[in-house]
């Protein structure tokens, strides 16, 4: 049995991994600032809201429809794709970092790579990155990354809202509202529904695809103004 | 195409409160008067105070840089994530630079540590100055650390302060020798002037090779 890709998936799961992530609260930050988190529960509901109205409508799409078009060697699709989630990112700091932390990640996938082969559509896709025919979004590269190497397209998703997840709770207890182990329990409370959406999840169309956190969006761009912040967004 | 050549780059770390950025308001003029041209990146953890400090001196007041090339970084959680484990965000803004103007000499970048775990990332500086303060105590550089050990220049500012602190500046120099062995120091006053020729002297040489820039008419802002 080859079971290189579950390491592969460890690895990219890994904060260690370098993509720059760390930095992100995702709009927690901001809701926190404003009283709209207080404790452990609400970091729960918040992390599943974004879960159900933004990462499995529309980024989990996105990684879905990018691991597709990666494995059929279709830059075309990449490209479109890259653009159409990179045009729904409404926020400036949510735009910039999706695609910073999406050029670093194939960056570092495509240095990992010894098969030159098996890498060139990641190569391709940064050549388009680097003539600014594309943007390099962060679910699009991830989604060159997974194929590249060998994930699973469940496993994919599963590590797509976990690593969402655990980088909340880990802003969450930075910012002092919960400490390590609600965080663990948290993250177990949410194992149920990371599993089931990672095995039920459909690929569907690029017109399918869609996104309702009105609230976080708002406080997001509130944190754009904000002189004092621990986190990019 | 012709490959878009790689920008030298300076990490100036240090203690909060040492003057890091004190220290790049002091150099970069003297750089630029020159004729060299640099770009700033300010990591911050909790704030862009020290880049927008930056841009009021360097472009408001001195006009010696525009404020597009001072940017900060609000890092979130630990300064040395961002220079040293994962330099991505850095390495993303440095591409995003290189791409906007290749023609630069220098970039620096700036980020707040404490002696023993701040260094950058090799894939971040190819300098790394080390900056701190005589109002620590003079107990500071004997107690080592990654950025007094391996730091390319240790800086060492305030001398003025020494004697209202009681810190003994002959036993930092006797120290910061030992523990440095051939690597450099120098003591300064970032408030004054005093020794900071000696760090755009180093940066000159030892990053910029002492090539002359090539004056060009947009090159003077």
């Amino acid at each position: 049995m080859n079971t290189n890709h579950e390491f592969f998936l460890m690895q990219l799961a890994d904060s260690f991994f370098p993509s720059g992530m760390f930095g992100l609260s995702n709009g927690l930050e901001s809701l926190v600032k404003h009283d709209r988190i207080k404790n452990e529960q609400d970091v729960l509901n918040f992390i599943e809201q974004q879960i159900e109205f933004q990462l499995v409508p529309c980024d989990c799409l996105v990684f879905l429809i990018a691991m597709d078009a990666a494995r059929n060697e279709n830059i075309e699709e990449l490209v479109e794709v890259d653009n159409r989630f990179y045009s729904m990112r409404l926020i400036r700091e949510v735009r910039n970092t999706s695609v910073r932390s999406g050029s670093q990640i194939l960056n570092c996938v495509i240095q990992m790579t010894s098969d030159k082969n098996k890498s060139k559509i990641a190569k391709d896709f940064q050549k388009k990155i680097k003539s600014n025919e594309t943007v390099g979004t962060y679910p699009v590269c991830l989604g060159i990354t997974a194929n590249l190497l060998g994930i699973p397209t469940e496993s994919g998703i599963r590590m797509m809202l976990y690593s969402f997840s655990q980088s909340v709770i880990a802003a969450a207890i930075r910012l002092g509202i919960i400490e390590h182990i609600s965080g663990q329990k948290i993250l177990i409370i949410l194992s149920d529904k990371i599993n089931n959406i990672s095995t039920n999840i459909k690929k569907e169309s690029l017109n399918n695809l869609w996104q309702l956190t009105p609230l976080t969006d708002i406080f997001q761009m509130i944190h754009e103004h904000n002189n004092s912040k621990m986190f990019i967004t | 195409m012709l490959k878009n050549k790689k920008i030298a780059k300076v990490g100036i770390g240090g203690p909060v409160g040492s003057g890091k950025t004190r220290l790049i308001e002091r150099i970069v003029p003297i750089l630029i008067k020159r004729g060299y041209r640099c770009c700033i990146i300010s990591n911050d953890v909790i704030s862009k105070e020290d880049a927008e400090r930056m841009q009021r001196t360097l472009s408001t007041e001195l006009k010696v840089m525009p404020e597009n090339m001072i940017i900060g970084i609000a890092t979130g959680g630990c300064p040395h994530t961002a220079i040293r484990e994962d330099p991505t965000i850095n390495l993303a803004v440095i591409e995003e630079i290189e791409k906007k103007d290749p023609n630069l000499d220098l970039i620096i970048i700036e980020s707040g540590g404490d002696n023993v775990m701040t260094t950058f990332s090799p894939a971040l500086a190819d300098y790394f100055i080390y900056i701190i303060d005589v109002a620590g105590g003079d107990k500071y550089p004997r107690k080592g650390g990654l950025g007094i050990e391996s730091s390319d220049l240790l800086v060492i500012n305030k001398i003025d302060l020494a004697a209202h602190v009681g810190a003994d500046l002959a036993i930092m120099e006797r120290d910061a020798k030992k523990i440095r062995a051939e690597k450099s120091y120098v003591f300064v006053n970032c408030q004054t002037g005093e020794g900071i020729e000696y760090v755009a002297e180093n940066i000159i040489k030892s990053v910029l090779f002492d090539k002359k820039p090539i004056v060009k008419k947009d090159r003077i802002r």
